[in-house]
């Protein structure tokens, strides 16, 4: 097979498009990890889902940058690619420290667990009235009856 | 939130938010659900649940916690999350509630 450049043709290098995708796909990595897989419930399969979409923009960009690297009189893109590798490790190190940072919390094993008793309390509510968690496990609900259970939600504040 | 009250459960939320600030909260998201406020961390440190300058500025906050109290005082389900980002799921608290009783 005769070298192109040998046969005289003025071949223009190719569109680098797994830079383009790797780059696109990192994006909607980052915005659906930020706008959708951590808002739902209790994440259990879908972790992984969004483990893959980050890693393959990865391959995708490593591929393409080699490719304009080592073939660049096959394929465009090496200043793009370069710019586009700079942004995602931008966005990859974002993400990254946005988990720590939410994961960095104490464990809750010293907190009471199932089988355990509450420990009672009186804490004042928005009018600064003094409510015992007895009162609210003993006092009526809309319906006239005493509620089955009441749910104690612990939440950060600074709302 | 309906579900919940058709369940028997009454939802109770605990911060160190002042009543006032917990107040504005229930105000401006339309909460109507009752709004405790453990300002000294009193509370959240008997739950053993502290996150120590966890807070703006420093302060000592409570790490998210859920507990299922049943009426004789006993928890009956907790969802302690790892991720402040990943909230409880309320399938899961209903199927706890209905087994109670």
């Amino acid at each position: 097979m005769p070298d192109i450049a040998a046969t005289g043709l003025a071949v223009q290098p190719r569109r680098n498009g797994l830079l383009w995708a790797g780059g696109l796909l990192i994006i909607v990595a980052v915005l659906s990890n930020a706008l959708f897989f951590v808002r739902m419930p209790g994440q259990r399969l879908l972790p992984w889902l969004n483990l893959v979409l980050f890693v393959t923009p990865v391959v995708l960009l490593v591929l393409g940058l080699r490719r304009a690297i080592t073939r660049p009189e096959v394929y465009r893109g090496k200043t793009a690619g370069w710019i586009l590798a700079g942004l995602s490790v931008f966005l990859l190190a974002f993400a990254v420290f946005a988990l720590y940072a939410s994961r960095n919390i104490p464990d809750a094993s010293r907190a009471p667990k199932v089988g355990e008793q509450a420990p009672d309390f009186v804490l004042p509510d928005t009018s600064s009235k003094s409510i015992r968690l007895h009162d609210l496990l003993s006092a009526p609900m809309d319906n006239g009856a005493p509620p089955k259970a009441v749910l104690l939600v612990f939440y950060r504040g600074y709302w | 939130m309906g579900e919940f009250k058709n369940a028997g459960i009454r939802p109770v939320a605990i911060s160190v938010d002042s009543p006032q600030t917990s107040a504005n909260l229930c105000r401006r998201a339309g909460y109507s659900f009752t709004f405790l406020s453990d300002t000294d961390t009193e509370v959240t440190r008997r739950y053993n649940l502290l996150h120590h300058a966890g807070g703006p500025d420093g302060h000592d906050i409570a790490r998210p916690a859920e507990f299922l109290v049943d009426s004789g005082g006993v928890v009956r389900w907790v969802n302690f999350t790892e991720d402040i980002r990943v909230r409880a799921r309320a399938d899961e608290m209903l199927a706890a509630a209905r087994g109670i009783r």
